[in-house]
């Protein structure tokens, strides 16, 4: 529970109505979209619905002077428990400063508030004939700042990049509490690029308040094409064909057998019941160029033994394809009660392999494992499925989620390709980075906050204290060079 | 203990950086060399100046006191190049030219565009951060970066990123190198996605008379659904500088994609940029290259003598409206003026030279035009106009946060000491 005067102060500052700080009020406040048996759940001592970035400013003066953690939220989408106030405090929920402020076509730009979902933004603009390049499958309920905060990713990533690529600047409020614009229209504005640091530090820097984001042309022409074959090991092979045949296309996704059973049976999007394995290719651009491109995509898909080669020809044939893919997740329910999403990353040689592997881990577990996920970044999503009230389910889970990391990093891989590091996945981190990594990071992370009051105890591994950086650093090199410090 | 560092070793040549002689000269071939290098200097309160290739040292405010030249080119390894996975890793010394000549070998390429990339190395480029227009198409090196490793003043190394195309595992700390001058830590390597080399690509020229009309014809291109991967327009000087004919105004469009999709696409942008034009040629492959390698001389930041170098940004929109300032105040240099309007991107790029009066005449010119856009930046200059102006333009918002990050990674000063934005 807040103290009182804190309340006092932050209704004075926004208004009643913008002040949750009943118990019954924070519950829905406690989680994110992680699955709360393993990243846990923490209810903030109060939180607040800021509609103005200087309202978001006071609210972090408040917090400073009386030094509570400061946690922000959009969606509540985050799968790595990102938006979970874990030392109570103030969680700052940005839902309702949603608005887009600004359009412009000519300058290919948007202004927008951090609350605006992000399909909201690209549903607006395509009327124009432009769109806002990242699309996480979540699109429907997540948020422009949630995106901007986990560098987040989605299918046609692979073509258009991720969101640090499509964010020309940004408003902020520090954790001193000043209220700071970086970046602007054009690229490459003297000094720091402080656009790209605060692009994927998690909340832990800074809290959007506004963003200006790169709109980006409608193609004039795309295809989608569905390519079923028999085994993933056919699937993940015509994979690293189309990448290592130099032709990129806009989006490269792949669902295993599971995954399209349970996506069949709750949308019915016509995915082959029987494949082992499909991938969903999207390929876009001038009209030349995607018929001469999905000519050589198919032909790669057959020379990999694909038994079904479809290309959607209207939008709606398109629309359904992507909608099982959007909703896959959601579908899962129809498996099992909850799922645990790892979000590795491999070289996409190692793609094939590497499902190997998953299945492996798979059997020994006896943990039912979905695949549905980014193949052309080779950015894997196994879903372990699992019953949270069976005993024993979440060790298990938890072991096999850890074996699956270990593998994707001994490939070559990393923690996390999009969903971020959060809570979830920050005593990973240690498997690829060393302590001098770390130390370097920590040293942004003091830069911006030496109080520690932004989202604390997230990213950094567990023990690993960001004060005592300067420490640590020194042992490190000494041991390296075998030198002492005097 | 490992090697001796070789900073006790032969100094070859003095290494000047605006009028100031750098006495010593490092040429590291380790990483840990580098490190010890810069642990002796930090704790002398030595000065390092890092260097690459040598070709942008124009880049940066005059150093408040240069002790040791850090010569990174023997540094120049590819570490690791996996053409199935489209990603490679090197070393900052590596030459740009070098690199896309391996990576030709297997069809790929990285689009990187300096103005002397056969002597510029990777970690330069990416200190210095200047792009050229082909960013447009393909990204610059800000968005095809996937991994670092730097070293502190202190000595430290630390990596960030990794070999997968796609990553969010800890902070971007490719972030804070990029454009930073190497005054955050000296960039050792860097880890990029690599693209597939187009089979082919065209270069459509098309000239006008007047400014207004190349204007229009670029921002019709940008906002149609044809896709060039880079929009620019020169003035005479600058189609001097590529080699085209010269026209008082060239529109230049770059094509690239599949054979035939690239003929189309050309004949495309041809019949879109027709109104107004002067007449219209199409350039082929190695043309294509030939005429690029010359307008990206515009990129420069390489010292200068006798003129400056200026990089503007601004909204595309706005593009015709300062270029217009621009040309008043330059009015009487035209001779020996060069520019070049990177409409894909909003940048802008002018070389101006003056034969009279140089000093005085170069400074008020750069004080005119550094409020014009919405950024502004002395690229080079002789360090007579370089004398109590920033280079870097107004001091930026966030500038605090900058300096806090200068006092985290670099507290003694030691690197490029006084030469990036505000005198960090
Ligand atoms: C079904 C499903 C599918 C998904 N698919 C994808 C996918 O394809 N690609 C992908 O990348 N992700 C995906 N995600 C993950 C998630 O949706 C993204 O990370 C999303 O960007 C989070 O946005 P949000 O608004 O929900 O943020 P939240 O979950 O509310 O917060 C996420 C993080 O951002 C911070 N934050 C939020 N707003 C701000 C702000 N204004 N300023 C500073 N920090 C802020 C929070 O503190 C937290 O650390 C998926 C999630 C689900 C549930």
């Amino acid at each position: 529970m807040a103290q009182p005067a804190v309340v006092a102060q932050l209704e004075a500052a926004l208004g009643r109505d913008s002040v949750l700080s009943n118990p019954s009020e924070l519950t829905v406040y406690e989680y994110d979209g992680s699955d709360e048996a393993l990243a846990g759940s923490h209810r903030p001592d109060v939180v607040v619905l800021p509609q103005t970035a200087q309202q978001v400013q006071q609210v972090v003066k408040i917090a400073r002077a009386m030094g509570m953690p400061v946690t922000a939220r959009g969606g509540g989408t985050g799968l790595a428990g990102g938006a979970i106030a874990v030392q109570g405090g103030i969680l700052v929920a940005l839902t309702k400063m949603d608005r887009i402020l600004e359009i412009n076509t000519r300058d290919r730009y948007a202004l927008v508030e951090p609350g605006l979902i992000n399909l909201d933004l690209s549903q607006t603009t395509s009327r124009d004939g432009y769109f806002f390049a990242p699309d996480p499958s979540s699109q429907r309920a997540c948020t422009i700042g949630g995106n901007v905060a986990n560098n987040s990713g989605g299918p046609h990533c692979l073509k258009y990049g991720v969101t640090v690529n499509h964010i020309l600047g940004l408003e902020v409020v520090l954790p001193d509490g000043e209220l700071l614009w970086v970046g602007g229209p054009s690229p490459d504005v003297p000094g720091v690029d402080l656009t790209g640091i605060l692009v994927g530090s998690e909340g832990t820097l800074g809290i959007v308040t506004k963003a200006m984001v790169r709109l980006t042309r409608s193609p004039e022409a795309t295809d989608v094409l569905l390519a079923a074959f028999p085994s993933i090991e056919a699937a993940s092979s015509a994979v690293s064909a189309i990448i290592a045949a130099g032709v990129l296309p806009t989006a490269l996704e792949m669902m295993d057998a599971l995954t399209i059973t349970a996506v069949e049976s709750a949308y019915h999007a016509g995915y082959p019941r029987d494949a082992a394995a499909v991938l969903l290719i999207e390929i876009d651009g001038l009209l030349e160029v995607v018929a001469e491109n999905t000519r050589l995509i198919s032909v790669i898909c057959e020379q990999q033994e694909a038994t079904e080669v479809r290309v959607a020809s209207t939008q709606e044939e398109r629309d359904l394809l992507w909608l099982g893919r959007k909703a896959a997740l959601g579908a899962m329910g129809r498996l099992a009660p909850n799922y645990y999403l790892q979000d590795t990353v491999v070289p996409r040689t190692k793609l094939p392999v590497t499902l190997q592997r998953v299945e492996e881990i798979s059997k020994d577990y006896k943990l039912p494992v979905a695949n549905v996920f980014h193949a052309g970044d080779g950015n894997l999503h196994p879903l372990i499925l699992f019953d949270r009230h069976k005993p024993g389910d979440i060790e298990r889970v938890l072991h096999a989620g850890t074996e699956m990391i270990h593998w994707c990093i001994e490939v070559g891989g990393a923690v996390s390709g999009e969903h971020g590091i959060g809570l979830e996945k920050k005593d990973f981190l240690p498997l690829v980075f060393t302590t001098e990594d770390l130390a370097a990071m920590a040293g942004l992370k003091l830069s911006f906050d030496p109080l520690q009051l932004f989202n604390p105890e997230k990213v950094f591994p567990s023990g690993f204290s960001c004060g005592e950086v300067s420490a640590l650093r020194q042992q490190a090199l000494a041991a390296r060079l075998g030198i002492d410090f005097v | 203990m490992t090697t001796a560092p070789s900073d006790a070793g032969s100094w070859p040549s003095n290494l000047m950086v605006d009028g100031l002689a750098v006495s010593k000269q490092a040429t590291p071939e380790s990483f840990d060399e580098v490190s010890e290098i810069l642990r002796g200097a930090n704790a002398r309160g030595d000065a390092v100046i890092p260097f690459g290739g040598g070709t942008q040292l124009g880049l940066g405010n005059i150093p408040s006191a240069g002790d040791i030249a850090l010569n990174l080119s023997k540094l120049d390894q590819v570490v690791i190049y996996e053409p199935d996975d489209l990603t490679i890793s090197v070393q900052a010394g590596c030459r740009i030219d070098d690199l896309n000549g391996l990576l030709a070998e297997h069809g790929q390429m990285l689009p990187f565009e300096v103005a002397r990339p056969q002597d510029a190395t990777i970690g330069g480029a990416y200190a210095t951060g200047i792009s050229g227009p082909r960013r447009f198409g393909h990204g610059s090196m800000r968005d095809l970066v996937i991994g670092i490793t730097a070293v502190s003043p202190s000595g430290e190394i630390a990596r960030a990123g990794g070999m997968v195309v796609k990553n969010v595992s800890g902070y971007d700390m490719m972030r804070l190198h990029y454009g930073a001058l190497g005054s955050m830590g000296v960039i050792l390597q860097l880890n990029f996605k690599v693209l597939p080399k187009p089979p082919a690509q065209r270069t459509v020229v098309v000239r006008f008379g007047e400014l207004s009309d190349a204007i229009e014809a670029a921002l019709g291109v940008r906002e149609s659904q044809l896709s060039p991967t880079a929009i620019v327009v020169l003035d005479e000087g600058g189609a001097r500088a590529a080699g085209v004919d010269v026209a008082p105004w060239t529109l230049l469009l770059r094509a690239e994609g599949p054979e035939d999709a690239a003929a189309q696409q050309t004949a495309r942008l041809r019949e879109a940029t027709r109104v107004g034009a002067l007449g219209s040629d199409v350039l082929g492959d190695a043309a294509t290259d030939a005429l690029w390698r010359g307008a990206n001389t515009l990129l420069s930041a390489a010292p200068e003598e006798s003129g400056i170098g200026i990089r503007l940004g601004m909204p595309a929109s706005q593009a015709s409206e300062i270029a217009e300032q621009l040309l008043a105040t330059t009015g009487g240099g035209s001779a020996t003026r060069r520019l070049s309007l990177d409409f894909g991107n909003g940048l802008l790029f002018a070389q101006v030279g003056v034969d009279t009066e140089p000093i005085d005449e170069l400074r008020t010119l750069w004080e005119r035009v550094r409020t014009l856009g919405s950024h502004a930046t002395l690229l080079t200059a002789p360090p007579d106009v370089k004398r109590d102006i920033d280079v870097f333009g107004a001091e930026p918002a966030g500038f605090g946060l900058m300096r806090a990050l200068k006092q985290q990674f670099d507290p003694s000063g030691t690197l490029n000491r006084g030469r990036f934005i505000g005198r960090l």
